[in-house]
């Protein structure tokens, strides 16, 4: 029996996926991307969140048992319209014997992995092996600047990456577009030419910089540093991959 | 929109119409005095004078007239004399029937020349009988038709000297005659409807449009007469007239006037009723924008999903409607209620919710509220205070409910309607039994309405969770921390607010615990009969009791028991959910879970309607993906067996702009209750509890 820790359970979350899905946001991340715009799913741990309407508390320790009864509630309603269950974060691979106790005691249900891709590679197989589809984040592909945007090493990325070719799971490759750091025309090309080759590429989005993104950080005594221009428009370029014969859309 | 539509709705919402306003109409006391006139020949002598000051409005790019230019409607009998007809009688909501529909399919189809036969031949049996009261009745009744034909006569003169010689030829044809094209149909229907406007009545619905409406389009369809083009800007156009006025009609908030219409559905012989019209309707009502009329769409568990798409592209111009009610379940619900199945299958929704039958119903369908919270916290401070089990609390909870609905239904045993011969015209058997449809309608049932189910049922599961089952809050503890409204007991109220099972969560203990209060409420229902044998409807909608419930009425008395701080974590005066909405504060997980914990209600049981309100925020629908996700949502909730649903879209932000710079946001509609209306023109606390309620409510 294995416990986990969550941020949050969202309901009708209409961009993790097909159908009517319900999102687990798992709590905790091994990469500390300047833009994150949950910073309270970063540290694995409850904690309390305090702002101007009161404290409130962040996170909460789930038995698997637990938390698949809950969705369990819902599957046939999820199945029932195209949709399915969505693991994100925080990031899941953090939490993957749980996130993997979870979906076994799940009735079929369509399962979305929603992962920066950033984990060990038993536990991207595990959780890979379970989706139906995967959301891989593609941040930078240059290994200097991915260390000095996100604090980690991109290498273990690029090899889960790979995985999924051999594991035969499509996915979508999720691009954020931060001004000045991914939407380079050199970073947007070298992340096409990464996957245009892989066979279990569904497509590729583009998910411009949201401003909101520094909101939440002195809530959770946190200090937002960005480190770019954060009023620059995000460079949108569909070229590199669309050159490259990729489906691509901005989300 | 062509050009000529795009005007005709600018004018109307610049109120350009309102320069043709006539003085207030003059009272008719005096005159009805002198001629010794009964009631009946009162209030026909009211149609007729009202008719006779209508100034003929036709402006030049208009093919369906009628603009009202009398802005009032005046008395026909003096204070006294209706203090002394009223005495010891419940006179409801001015006396007037309302917030009923008429037969319209059954007056298009006969025209008022028709109506007339009908009401000569059972003149003439009354006559034969010695039936005084059907001769009096039908006498009034016939002054009223003709009353409405001169008045399209001189529309018809009008638009003959003014050379529209196409609109003229259609009003020398109808009202009086059976309309035959679907411009005859649409001009025929505007004129029999604002007549019963300017007769006094309030609420006046115009049901289930796409069916009675359909037979005309499908013959010019055939014959070649129309395209859909046409179709679609005749009905434009008609949607358009229904605004022009809508500042005249009687209501709390202008927009609470009841104008709505019902779409989709079975048929009377159950068929499904969904025809080319229905799609129509609602495109046309999406392209307009207006808030009249307000649109109900009928659907059921299979329901076309390109049909709930559409529906819900209504929704993302946040128009505040369709609301969408399950035939699924609202027909057996109506069917056990006593309602024969034809009737039952041709429901339409009343001026908010409740499900009405068009030209037999004469329901009062909303006499009150009962305050689920207010019986729920009487029986946990009685049972805190004299250490009770929660078993007898909940019995106490029952007892109190029905202690409450006998109180509501009590002064409606002495229901008085005042005559109503021109609207008895358009209903189904009224010329032809002879009898009033006040007094001689199929249906006379009566509607109420239990108030903040959540609430109550959060109470009572925080209560049966914290005191019976954990024991970590005592009955003292729990007692003193509602008499001091939870002041210095900010852990306790936390712990009650947090960490007890609550509606929105499909928690089974909360769930179970809702359908206990509306079994409860359904059985202490069972249990009332009117003098003329109508049974009593629950149903689940709230209307402003959510705040009226939580803090009285600073505009006029209240009837219902106002409460306190609440045993789930509630300060006094924090308004309630909305009809059927989750406590405002409670942390949902989204619009699943709240559908879940809705679905344990046993609808069957009540039958008078009140929708499962949801906001969702514009953000929601920015794609037709994400449309496609809204549509199965509502799919959802028909297949969950849910009774009725409301979804509004709206952007917290964009109604605080909207309060700061109400010029920019002129067009900007909200649902409030039952009704949408333009946010701009409510009053200012209407605006505050629209915007809390999306603050809080937003999924």
């Amino acid at each position: 029996m294995t416990s986990g820790v969550v941020f949050d359970v969202r309901e009708f979350t209409l961009h993790d996926g097909p159908g009517i899905r319900t999102t687990v946001f798992l709590k905790g991340c091994p990469l500390a991307c300047t833009w994150c715009h949950n910073p309270e799913g970063l540290d694995p741990v409850p904690q309390i969140m305090r702002s101007s309407t009161g404290a409130r508390a962040v996170g909460r320790r789930y038995e698997a048992v637990e938390l698949a009864e809950l969705l369990s509630g819902q599957a046939r309603i999820l199945a029932d319209n195209e949709g399915g269950v969505t693991f994100s974060g925080g990031e899941p691979l953090a939490q993957a014997s749980f996130v993997a106790e979870v979906i076994d005691l799940l009735p079929a249900t369509h399962i979305v992995l929603d992962t920066s891709g950033f984990g060990g590679k038993d536990a991207f197989m595990a959780l890979a092996r379970r989706a139906d589809l995967v959301f891989f984040d593609l941040k930078i592909v240059d290994p200097v600047a991915h260390l000095r945007w996100t604090g980690q090493d991109n290498a273990p990325i690029l090899r889960n990456l790979a995985l999924l070719e051999q594991l035969g799971r499509p996915f979508v490759a999720r691009v954020p577009l931060v001004p000045g750091v991914t939407d380079t025309n050199e970073n947007l090309t070298a992340i096409a030419s990464l996957v245009a080759s892989n066979r279990m590429l569904v497509r590729v989005e583009l998910l411009p910089y949201n401003r909101a993104a520094g909101g939440k950080y002195a809530s959770c005594g946190k200090t937002f540093a960005p480190g770019f221009d954060e009023d620059r428009a995000p460079n949108a370029d569909l070229d590199p991959f669309e050159r490259a014969g990729i489906e691509v859309r901005v989300a | 929109m062509n050009e000529r539509i795009s005007g005709l709705r600018a004018r109307t919402r610049s109120g350009a119409y309102r320069a043709y306003r006539l003085p207030p109409a003059q009272d008719l006391t005096a005159e009805c005095d002198a001629h010794g006139l009964s009631w009946p020949a009162r209030m026909a002598r009211l149609t007729r004078r009202q008719c006779e000051a209508e100034r003929v409005v036709i402006g030049p790019d208009e093919r369906i007239v009628f603009t009202r230019t009398v802005p009032t409607v005046p008395a026909v009998w003096t204070r006294d004399q209706q203090d002394r007809l009223a005495a010891g009688r419940t006179f409801h909501e001015g006396g007037l029937i309302n917030n009923i529909c008429a037969d319209w399919g059954m007056a298009l189809s006969q025209g008022l020349e028709g109506r007339r036969r009908v009401a000569l031949a059972s003149l003439e049996r009354a006559n034969a009988a010695g039936d005084a009261e059907a001769i009096e009745f039908l006498g009034a009744a016939i002054e009223t038709v003709d009353a409405v034909l001169e008045l399209a006569a001189r529309y018809a003169a009008e638009a003959r000297r003014l050379g529209m010689d196409d609109v003229a030829d259609v009003l020398d044809h109808v009202p009086a005659r059976p309309a035959r094209t679907f411009h005859e149909a649409l001009q025929s229907l505007r004129l029999l409807q604002a007549v019963v406007w300017l007769s006094g009545h309030h609420h006046v619905g115009l049901g289930r449009l796409d069916q009675y409406l359909w037979p005309y389009l499908a013959a010019d369809l055939e014959a070649g007469r129309l395209d859909e083009g046409g179709a679609e800007e005749l009905l434009a156009e008609f949607y358009i007239a229904l605004n022009r006025d809508s500042d005249c009609y009687p209501g709390i908030q202008q927009g609470d006037n009841g104008q709505t219409v019902t779409l989709g559905g079975m048929t009377p012989d159950g068929r499904d009723g969904v025809n080319p019209l229905t799609w129509i309707a609602l495109r046309v009502a999406r392209d307009v924008g207006l808030i009249d009329p307000k649109i109900n769409l009928r659907i059921g568990a299979d329901t076309d999903l390109a049909l709930l798409e559409l529906a819900s592209e209504l929704t993302r111009r946040g128009l505040g409607f369709p609301q969408y009610a399950n035939d699924d379940v609202v027909i057996p619900a109506l069917e056990a209620h006593g309602y024969a199945p034809e009737d039952a299958r041709d429901y339409t929704v009343a001026a908010c919710w409740e499900f009405i039958i068009p030209g037999r119903g004469m329901d009062v369908v909303n006499i009150g509220a009962v305050s689920f919270p207010h019986a729920a916290d009487t029986a946990i401070r009685a049972g805190l205070a004299g250490d009770w089990s929660f078993d007898a609390i909940l019995e106490r909870t029952a007892a109190e409910i029905r202690g409450q609905v006998h109180e509501r239904v009590e002064p409606f045993e002495r229901l008085l309607w005042a005559p109503a011969p021109y609207y008895s015209v358009l209903m189904t058997d009224a010329l032809e039994t002879g009898r009033d449809h006040g007094s001689g309608a199929r249906y006379r049932n009566l509607g109420i309405h239990g108030a903040a189910a959540a609430g109550a049922a959060d109470a009572l599961a925080a209560v049966q969770r914290h005191v019976f089952e954990i024991g970590d809050i005592s009955r003292r503890e729990l007692l003193a921390a509602l008499d001091a409204n939870f002041v210095g007991q900010e852990v306790l109220r936390r712990k009650l607010a947090e960490e007890s099972p609550r509606v929105g969560l499909h928690e089974a203990r909360a769930d179970e615990l809702l359908r206990k209060l509306y079994d409860w409420f359904a059985d202490a229902c069972e249990s009332e009969r009117t003098p003329s044998g109508g049974i009593v409807r629950p149903g689940t909608g709230s209307a402003m009791y959510y705040l009226w419930l939580a803090r009285g009425r600073a505009d006029g008395p209240l009837a219902e028991p106002v409460v306190g701080a609440t045993a789930d974590g509630r300060h006094e005066g924090d308004p309630f959910g909305a009809n059927l909405a989750p406590t405002p504060g409670t942390s949902l997980r989204g619009p699943i879970s709240v559908l879940q914990s809705y679905a344990a209600i046993d609808y069957r049981r009540v039958c008078n309607g009140g929708p499962i309100t949801m906001e969702l925020s514009d953000s929601v629908f920015r794609d037709a993906e994400s449309i496609r996700k809204v549509a199965l949502l509502v799919r959802t909730f028909a297949r969950l067996g849910c009774q009725q649903l409301q979804i509004n879209a709206l952007n917290a932000a964009t109604l605080l702009d909207a309060k700061a710079h109400p010029e920019q946001h002129r067009d900007l509609i909200v649902r409030v209750w039952g009704w949408s209306g333009y946010f701009c023109e409510l009053a200012p606390e209407y605006q505050d509890h629209v915007v809390a309620r999306h603050l809080h409510a937003g999924l």
